[in-house]
Order: structure tokens, then C-alpha cells, then sequence
């Protein structure tokens, strides 16, 4: 009897921190940025509220949690033979959507650390646009490059 | 027994805490994926060439005549299609005289011999595709008809085409 009330009291305790823990943060990278074919010498757009080509990252985490998102952004793509094409990002290019839709976005830096919240479900998505600046004599192939998206849960 | 129980408890307990603080911040990746394309070049390979014309009597050169016939060499973006449109003359210039040039027909094919190739009626918007390796030959003829009482001359006229992706 006495072994029993131990082991629901500990319980009980526990239920406390469980609680408040929630769910894990996760972040899914769920579409790359994609510039399609460019010539040379012409820049290649693509707009955060491209539904097609934007790029998507999907955040989960704790209900209502205020999160710090944060990019490390390339400034070039790399490409045949370690050619390279200079991308740059606007101080709009990047838009945080807490319904998890391309259509309700707050535009915000990517190159500044930004602060949204989840949603009452804890789900919130980043999208992000850019600019490919190809050379005149920028050689022909395909080009790749790295957008990462860290996102801290604050306190 | 008792012991046992609460030593249980209070393991569980800073095994979940310690998840929860590692799982506080996250990353993931993605990637941006552009294809720079070569840019389209034109050359004019070969002039339209009517040599010797007699008034009164019509002259052709069709289009696939490898000799005579205008060609235009295109190189790009392997594989890539495109568009060709043609600023056609209606005549041909000598000085102040005029000889009438019409009824155009092309060829189209991706190695200068015209193997395979494809006729079609140059006009304002006609598609095409580069081949594998980037290149495009077109081939133009047309008709002359000078009058019976055209001046004797050198005549002349310019056709463009133009090609975009």
C-alpha cells in the first residue's frame, strides 16, 4: 500500500514537466529554390511567393512557442568545373507563415535573425526567394547551393 | 522495494528533462538549383543566291538546294527549343528598281547537309529545337519574277531571322 501511494505521488510529478515539455522541435527543408534555366548575363528571380519554386521549410515545435529563426545563406552557387554564379538575397526575400500557407506570409530579412511563433498547433513555415546573378560569360551547366534554416525555441 | 521504485522515478524524470533541452534548437537544409543556359548564336552561312535571272522568266531556288538556298547556323543550349521568325522581303533592290521575290519555303535540320530535315513556311513564329549538341541549320529558298521589261542589275534584299528560347 504504502510502495503504491509512492509510485502514483511520483506520478504525478512527473506529469508537471511532461506537460510543459510538449513536442519536440522539429524543422523539415520540404522544397529547394528552384531558378529553372537562365542565360547568361540576365538575372534569374525567384519571388518567396512562388508556389512552384520558392524554397519551404516546415517548423514544428511547441504550441504557441515563440521561435528565433535564423539563415546561413551561400553568396554563390557552384557549378561546372567549380564555376561559380553569385545569389543574393532581399531584405523581403524571406516570409514566415504561422497557417502554414504560401498566401499569409510576413515578409522578413533572411540575413537578419527573425522572431515568429507557431501556431496553437505548433506548425509555422518559412519561405524563401532569391536572386541568381549569372556573368555575361557565365559558363553553361547547372548550379547548386546550400540554404540552411536553424531554429531555436526561446525561452 | 520501496527504494527501488523512487530510484526509478527520479531516473525517468532527468532522462526526459535532458531530451527536452537538446531538442530546443533545430536545422534543416535545402537547395537553390539554377541551369545556366548557352547563349543562341546566329551566323549567315550562306547568301540566297538567284545568279542570272532573263525578264519575263520566273526563277526558284528551293530550299533545299545546298548551293543556292540561304542557310542561317544556329548554336545554343543543347537540346533546347526555339523560336525562328523571319523579316521577309518582298523585293529585291537595284538602285531605284525593283524585282518582286516571293513564295519562301525552308528547311530545318541539325547537321548542314539537311539530313533529316524538316520543311516548314518561314513566317513570324515557327518552332524549332536545337540537337543534342547545340546546333540548328536553316535553309531558305524563294521565287523571283522579274518582269519582261526589268531593268538590267545587280538586286538585293536582306532577310533576318531571329531565334529566341
Amino acid at each position: 500500500m504504502t510502495r503504491g501511494l509512492s509510485v502514483l505521488v511520483g506520478a504525478m510529478l512527473l506529469g508537471v514537466p511532461l506537460r510543459a515539455q510538449s513536442r519536440p522541435l522539429t524543422v523539415t527543408g520540404v522544397r529547394g529554390v528552384t531558378f529553372g534555366a537562365i542565360l547568361p548575363g540576365i538575372p534569374g528571380v525567384v519571388l518567396r511567393t512562388d508556389a512552384a519554386n520558392s524554397g519551404q521549410f516546415d517548423i514544428r515545435g511547441p504550441n504557441r512557442s515563440q521561435v528565433l529563426l535564423s539563415f546561413t545563406l551561400p553568396l554563390v552557387m557552384t557549378g561546372p568545373g567549380g564555376a561559380l554564379m553569385p545569389v543574393t538575397f532581399g531584405s523581403s526575400d524571406a516570409g514566415y507563415s504561422q497557417a502554414q500557407t504560401i498566401g499569409s506570409q510576413v515578409g522578413f530579412d533572411p540575413k537578419q535573425p527573425f522572431t515568429a511563433t507557431l501556431s496553437n498547433n505548433g506548425r509555422g513555415s518559412v519561405f524563401v526567394g532569391s536572386t541568381a546573378k549569372p556573368a555575361t560569360n557565365q559558363r553553361a551547366g547547372g548550379y547548386t547551393a546550400t540554404l540552411t534554416l536553424t531554429v531555436t525555441v526561446l525561452p | 522495494m520501496r527504494t527501488t521504485a523512487r530510484l526509478s522515478l527520479a531516473a525517468a524524470a532527468l532522462a526526459l528533462t535532458g531530451t527536452v533541452a537538446q531538442a530546443q534548437t533545430n536545422n534543416a537544409s535545402i537547395t537553390a538549383t539554377a541551369t545556366v543556359q548557352t547563349p543562341i548564336n546566329v551566323a549567315a552561312g550562306q547568301q540566297l543566291n538567284f545568279a542570272n535571272v532573263f525578264p519575263g522568266v520566273n526563277k526558284t531556288v528551293a530550299a533545299t538546294d545546298l548551293l543556292n538556298a540561304g542557310r542561317f547556323d544556329v548554336t545554343g543550349q543543347s537540346s533546347a527549343p526555339v523560336t525562328l521568325s523571319f523579316t521577309l522581303p518582298a523585293t529585291l533592290s537595284s538602285g531605284s528598281n525593283t524585282m518582286p521575290i516571293d513564295t519562301y519555303a525552308g528547311v530545318r535540320a541539325d547537321n548542314g547537309s539537311q539530313t533529316s530535315g524538316v520543311g516548314f513556311v518561314p513566317g513570324a513564329s515557327n518552332p524549332a529545337t536545337l540537337s543534342a549538341t547545340g546546333l540548328l541549320f536553316i535553309w531558305l529558298g524563294a521565287r523571283v519574277t522579274p518582269a519582261t521589261n526589268q531593268a538590267q542589275g545587280i538586286y538585293t534584299g536582306s532577310i533576318t531571322m531571329t531565334v529566341v528560347y
